[in-house]
């Protein structure tokens, strides 16, 4: 039996910036900056829990998400109070999953139009698309890094408008419970 | 194809209408290596019945739909056959020529005992001598054209002594006793399809056969992408520019004869693998065929009609005349008013004749006129293979719980559930409505109102945006205050509003409407690139909760959770203020929708939860109750508030929704500008006016009509009971004569009985807002 579950994951620490100096401005920060446009990095840290998690959506706006352990953001954030000039905040209060198991891929072709098991990760893609009708930010991720991975090895960090995010949650949970697996679900 | 493309590497999926491949004249080698090919998946009984972006193929499988999403995709789709158009041309009896012939050749059914060709190609003499080698009398062979081409076919048909008849043409199919074909008219047909019916001629039979010509299978490779236009030579559509990954091959591409289709084919299937990154490309353009196997115009008047173009929407040549004719004359117009091909067959047998019928009439070439793109499905598919998953995103907001737990009722507004009202044990809808309206007015209510839409703008350029796109000034509004915005489209109509916040110089935040949220950012987006404005929008509506607390007592009530100085000299009517509100950095606008002092809280999603338990434990010692939209209605009705899409409609400008004091007509530009300059001078065709009604009258419902010397001049729009006011009170789209205050109105009700009302000035209620500026009892 295929093992796949979905986690609705605990809070952390997320900062959205848009802007035409947004990249500039969080480069002077030290953030590395992935350089293509609908692609991320991940900062290296000490561990997974620290690591902190840039993303470039379209070629002006970002998304930061801090690790559980993770301080990058209280430590750029201040900075952000001085109104560097080009530079905009974007409040994100994105309700956020992970997906991962064998058994993933049997999920997302049902929930989702993209082809998630073709999509290498060499060039670490970000998705922005519909998933069971919610727009949603999709980080493909592998256990050992980029190219394709098998399934096992796969997970997917999701990300949605958090008004979305109880049906978001209740209908991913139900097609993950059906194809046998869990949902970890926590209040929002 | 599938062969040529496999060899060069790629996995091939081959989708074929029939139950059993078989090569449609190809050779048997051929058909035994595509059948034995590991790298081929034959789908049979298989219908690719919609093509959608991205390669993305729609496959009808008997017991599943497949949604196949290819590297590059090549149609070989074909041609359909043709009917002629003739009296008496729907009688059982009338086939078309190649189902005739499937139908002997695959299950020994012969069509009639005595059969009639109509030709107009060399595939009717092809068919006759099947028919004629199955045993099937063929009783004549009629040749729309005054000279057949030169082939074995043709001499063999003669040579079997039958009646063949050239420059004729069907004039009218016999009914015999039983309703099927008993014989055909027939009369001779000058080369530009002039038929003298003076003195037709009868020829006896059972079956009329139609072999007149073929219409390519275009419409998958439409919905593709592709582009198409009309060979004179042909006489059908051929593919001219294909996006990239789509091929199109055989005879839908233009090429007929088997040794040039199977050439095609390995050219379609080398480029289509060469796309996916598979081999690379090979294999010569092939030359279309010159010979013609269609008919230019196989459409004959009949004086008594009956001349069946569309067998699915039973429509004959006359009613396109009559489209055409009521100026419905370019294929989309003539489709879509005369029905032609939005029947079961999707226009297969009939848009072809239509098209041609059009050019006559408008004495034009076909290729002139252009195909329309079916939509899919393509294909009737059975229900059964689109049942499945079925998703309504649902959105909530933060104090979605909450509501729960206080007795919501849910109502739908938009794709959110919100509260209508809260159910008290003990009180009847309409009490616990009264009773969330009574708290307002008299202590305090509080309503979420995180559904508004909720953007912000930053940049130099976010005021000119703003001016842009709002009938308003809003470039002169000052850091710290808000002011209601009107967004109106470039006809002058309005379509949305909301409240726009000055939080910085370069910083707005504005709201809109709970339904207009997504398309008014997505405009905005759109038209700050078109302008190129320095200046950046996001949208923050699921990102931010938002709540209304209002009623005289809610002043005092906030204070005690707020960080705010709310006093009147440091946060005045129509203000915005930044500061905490039960530990949540906020912002907070005094608004006065609802017509009481009042403050909308706006806070991060993630404290929505927080904010709102501590305003209603805030509030409980002065009998706080939380109100739902329907409370909101009336509140907003007895101040005269007009909501955008149910008080306005698709043509209601402001001058006739009385609100050109929102408008900045000296402003430079701003959208929607020049209409409303010529909407002004036009005069309005309608004005939205206040109506009373007494407390004992029945109560309208919105939209019955409002009916002077028995002719309709408006209607009702909103309408409630108004406790505070002790009567019914509404708003209503009246004439420009009616809509006079103190003018007896008439409004007829379901039961056909008409109701007395009068226009009477709106606002309501605090005529003079004297509530919601001066935070005091009026």
């Amino acid at each position: 039996m295929s093992v796949v579950s979905l986690e609705l994951r605990e809070k952390r620490h997320r900062l959205g910036l848009k802007g035409p100096r947004a990249a500039e401005w969080l480069a002077a920060q030290g953030v590395e900056l992935p350089m293509t446009p609908n692609t991320w990095t991940q900062s290296e840290g000490t561990g997974a829990a620290d690591a902190l998690l840039v993303a470039r959506l379209g070629s002006a706006e970002f998304f930061l998400e801090d690790g559980t352990d993770g301080t990058a953001l209280e430590r750029i954030s201040p900075s952000l109070d001085q109104n560097p000039p080009g530079v905009y905040p974007v409040l994100r209060e994105d309700w956020a999953f992970h997906l991962g198991g064998d058994g993933v891929h049997d999920v997302l072709a049902q929930v989702c139009n993209v082809n998630f098991a073709a999509l290498s990760l060499d060039s670490r893609p970000l998705i922005m698309t519909l998933m069971v009708g919610v727009a949603v930010l999709v980080v493909p991720q592998s256990a050992g890094g980029g190219g394709q991975g098998t399934a096992a090895t796969r997970h997917y960090r999701i990300w949605c408008d958090p008004t979305f995010g109880p049906y978001l949650g209740e209908s991913l949970g139900a097609v993950v419970i059906e194809c046998g697996g869990r949902y970890t679900g926590v209040s929002g | 194809m599938p062969l040529a493309a496999a060899q060069a590497g790629a996995q091939v999926a081959l989708a074929d209408e029939s139950l059993r491949l078989t090569g449609n004249g190809a050779p048997t080698a051929l058909v035994q290596a595509v059948r034995g090919s590991a790298s081929i998946t034959l789908f049979p009984a298989t219908v690719a019945a919609g093509c959608y972006a991205d390669h993305w193929v729609a496959l009808a499988q008997p017991a599943r739909m497949t949604k196949m999403r290819a590297g590059a995709v090549v149609f070989a789709t074909g041609v359909i056959e043709q009917p002629a158009v003739f009296r008496n041309n729907d009688l059982p009896g009338v086939m078309l020529a190649s189902g005739a012939a499937r139908l002997a050749a695959r299950h020994s059914v012969a069509p009639g005992r005595r059969v009639v060709i109509i030709a107009a190609n060399l595939d009717a003499y092809v068919t006759c001598l099947e028919l004629h080698a199955r045993g099937v009398r063929v009783a004549a062979i009629v040749d729309l054209r005054t000279a057949p081409e030169s082939d074995a076919a043709v001499s063999a048909c003669a040579a079997l002594g039958l009646l063949m008849l050239r420059a004729h043409a069907p004039y009218e199919a016999l009914r015999g006793p039983e309703g099927t074909v008993a014989g055909l008219m027939v009369a001779p047909v000058t080369e530009d399809g002039r038929l003298d019916g003076s003195a037709p001629r009868r020829i006896d039979c059972d079956a009329i056969l139609m072999s007149v010509g073929w219409a390519a299978a275009t419409q998958l490779y439409l919905q593709a992408g592709g582009s198409t236009r009309f060979s004179e030579e042909l006489q059908q559509f051929v593919p001219v520019d294909s996006p990239p990954g789509i091929f199109a091959a055989g005879r839908m591409n233009g090429v007929y004869d088997l040794e040039s289709r199977l050439a095609d084919g390995r050219r379609a299937g080398s480029q289509a693998a060469a796309h996916a990154g598979y081999g690379t490309s090979n294999g010569a353009v092939v030359a279309r065929s010159t010979r013609c196997p269609s008919h230019r115009f196989p459409i004959f008047d009949h004086p008594l009609a009956k001349n069946f173009v569309d067998f699915d929407e039973d429509l004959q040549v006359k009613d396109l005349e009559n489209a055409a004719q009521e100026g419905f004359d370019s294929s989309e117009l003539l489709k879509r008013y005369s029905t032609v091909g939005m029947g079961p067959s999707q226009g297969k047998h009939s848009n072809m004749n239509a098209l041609r019928i059009l050019a006559r009439f408008r004495g034009v070439d076909v290729a002139r006129l252009g195909l329309t793109t079916a939509r899919p499905m393509y294909h009737p598919v059975p229900m059964k293979l689109l049942a499945g998953r079925s998703f309504y995103p649902e959105r909530r907001t933060p104090c979605d719980a909450q509501h729960g737990a206080l007795g919501a009722v849910w109502m739908p507004a938009g794709n959110w559930r919100r509260p209508e009202y809260y159910a008290v044990p003990g009180e009847s809808r309409a009490q616990s409505i009264d009773a969330e309206v009574h708290a307002v007015r008299s202590s305090v209510g509080l309503i979420d109102v995180g559904t508004l839409g909720k953007i912000e703008v930053y940049g130099p350029d976010s005021a000119e945006l703003l001016d842009r796109v709002y009938a308003g000034r809003f470039s002169d509004l000052k850091v710290g205050m808000t002011r209601y915005g009107l967004m109106l489209d470039e006809s002058g109509v309005i379509v949305d509003d909301g409240v726009i916040a000055r939080l910085g110089e370069e910083f707005y935040y504005f709201t809109t409407t709970t339904g207009g949220s997504a398309t008014v950012f997505r405009e905005l987006l759109r038209l700050n690139a078109l302008w190129g404005l320095d200046c950046t929008l996001v949208n923050v509506t699921g990102h931010r909760a938002a709540f209304n607390f209002a009623g005289p007592s809610s002043r005092g009530i906030l204070q005690q959770v707020t960080d705010v100085d709310l006093r009147d000299e440091a946060f005045p009517y129509l203000a915005v203020r930044s500061g905490q509100v039960a530990g949540a950095a906020a912002r907070l606008m005094r608004v006065g929708f609802v017509g009481e002092l009042g403050y909308e809280i706006h806070v991060a999603a993630g404290r929505g939860r927080e904010v709102w338990k501590a305003l209603c434990a805030a509030g409980a010692p002065q009998s706080l109750r939380p109100f739902g939209v329907e409370a909101q209605r009336v509140l907003r009705l007895e101040k005269g508030h007009f909501i955008v899409g149910q008080d306005t409609d698709g043509l209601t400008d402001p001058h006739e929704a009385n609100a050109m004091w929102a408008v900045a007509m000296k402003k430079p530009f701003f959208i929607g500008q020049r209409s409303l300059r010529i909407l002004q001078a036009r005069g309005p065709r309608q004005k939205l006016a206040g109506i009373e009604l007494a407390a004992t009258a029945p109560l309208p419902k919105e939209c019955h009509l409002v009916i002077d010397k028995g002719s309709i001049v408006g209607r009702v729009t909103s309408v409630t009971h108004s406790r505070a006011l002790n009567k019914s009170i509404g708003l209503a789209m009246l004439s420009p004569e009616l809509a006079q205050v103190g003018r007896d109105i008439q409004i007829r009700v379901d039961n056909g009985d008409l109701l007395a009302a009068r226009v009477a000035p709106a606002p309501f209620y605090d005529p003079k807002n004297l509530r919601q500026k001066a935070g005091a009892g009026a």
